[in-house]
């Protein structure tokens, strides 16, 4: 059973103490429909990231001799998307573990940088362009799929809060 | 009811699986390819070499007809794109091409660049690094490797020799092949593996939503049709079939509804 759920409100019978409830359940319900959105937000920034890396080539200059030596080589591309392959097994695992668990925090901004790193890792290695499809679209994996587990879990807490509006409802 | 289950099982596993193989089918394409590159190159330096010590008499005893004639019949193979050899100072001497001889060649092209690119010129390079790609006047994809020709002691102890012991490097060798067949390889790699994500797909999440529409989803949707028809108070209504967990769960059901219609209840 979800320990975050929604308990059965205790009914009171004062109207003050329905009100002031209801006040709760109804902020809650506020609280939970922004919370849909902030998956959107983080898909929505990670997309137009993406499409930057996509024109890369025209959008970014490229890396001048003085970085490049300060920063030093760059790692093999091989265990960039080795890295890749592992993140996005682990990442689609532990999204999959929390919506089992029906754990309510949102993550998909630490995915977002992950992501980035990833971006910046293989454009720094001048092989972003052979990767850009692989790494875009295991984001739009991990990112919708969070999104969607955050979206699932308020659209249920919602229902609840409804179900119990209308249960103070009935009994006033 | 059935919409609920969907959403909440079979899209999830559905867009996990999706995302993870094609992320892994496309790793996976890009070690094929970049494995497969490092052989063609490898395999080219291995032709450049060879071209080099086949001709290498030739060289040393000056015949030039006969290595003008080498250079001709290399170059009429299909695939092959150009074979030539340069001097010291960058003059094409050797070329399957005849317009292009006598022609000096840029330092500063890819493939010079590399030993070039400073005031002394490195004399070894590995074959990745003496590897260039362009695309020709036809539009297709060549990949070319500069294969130095080195000084040996014959080269300057024979009666004929006109080197002196101290240049090390007495030209190079020119050789690029053709693309296409590698691109026509790799487009037909990418097919394959389209081809076989997308089975894996339809196996693992068709499959994966039939079974759980036969086993749960449909009897589940069963059950609450059952419990539905006996609130109406419809108890001939037959008990659903097919999984027994289901069916024990409606018996259970028929019998608390039949005991809470019996008289004094």
């Amino acid at each position: 059973m979800n320990s975050n759920q929604e308990k059965t409100p205790s009914f009171p019978r004062e109207n003050s103490d329905v009100d002031l409830r209801r006040q709760e359940i109804l902020q809650k319900i506020r609280r939970l429909r922004s919370r849909t959105q902030v998956g959107f937000w983080a898909t929505a920034v990670f997309t137009i990231i993406s499409a930057v890396a996509m024109l890369e080539k025209r959008l970014i200059p490229p890396l001048s001799t003085g970085i490049r030596e300060v920063l030093g080589p760059s790692p093999p591309v091989t265990l960039i998307s080795i890295a890749l392959v592992v993140y996005s097994f682990s990442a689609l695992t532990l999204i999959l573990a929390r919506m089992g668990r029906g754990s309510n925090s949102y993550r998909g901004w630490a995915h977002f940088g992950y992501l980035f790193a990833f971006y910046c890792f293989y454009y720094y290695a001048g092989e972003l362009q052979e990767n850009f499809w692989a790494v875009f679209i295991s984001g739009l994996t991990i990112l919708c799929l969070e999104s969607y587990r955050v979206w699932n879990y308020c659209v249920e807490e919602i229902k609840r809060a409804e179900e119990n509006i209308a249960r103070l409802d009935r009994q006033v | 009811m059935l919409n609920n289950f969907l959403k909440r099982a079979v899209f999830p596993i559905a867009l996990t699986l999706t995302g993870f193989v094609i992320v892994s089918c496309m790793v996976l394409y890009s070690f094929i390819k970049a494995d497969l590159e490092k052989d063609t190159i490898k395999h080219e330096a291995n032709l450049a070499d060879t071209i080099i010590k086949s001709t290498r008499y030739s060289m040393l005893k000056s015949d030039r007809e006969t290595l003008f004639m080498t250079i001709i019949a290399i170059g009429s193979q299909e695939d092959v794109e150009h074979v030539r050899i340069f001097n010291k100072k960058g003059v094409i001497k050797f070329s399957s091409s005849s317009d292009e001889l006598n022609r000096q060649v840029d330092k500063k092209t890819a493939g010079c660049i590399g030993c070039h690119s400073v005031s002394e010129p490195e004399t070894r390079l590995r074959s990745m690094e003496s590897a260039r790609r362009y695309i020709n006047e036809h539009g297709s994809e060549v990949l070319a490797i500069t294969a130095p020709i080195y000084g040996e002691e014959t080269c300057y102890s024979g009666s004929c020799h006109v080197h002196s012991p101290d240049q090390y490097v007495l030209g190079t060798l020119d050789i690029g092949l053709s693309q296409e067949t590698f691109i026509q390889s790799l487009a037909s790699l990418r097919l394959r593996m389209i081809v076989f994500c997308v089975m894996i797909l339809v196996l693992s999440v068709g499959g994966g939503a039939a079974l759980l529409r036969r086993n749960v989803l449909v009897p589940i949707n069963d059950l609450f049709d059952y419990t539905a028809s006996l609130s109406r108070g419809e108890y001939d209504t037959p008990v659903p079939e097919g999984v027994s967990e289901i069916e024990d769960l409606a018996k259970t059901i028929h019998g608390m509804v039949t005991d809470q219609r019996k008289p004094g209840a």
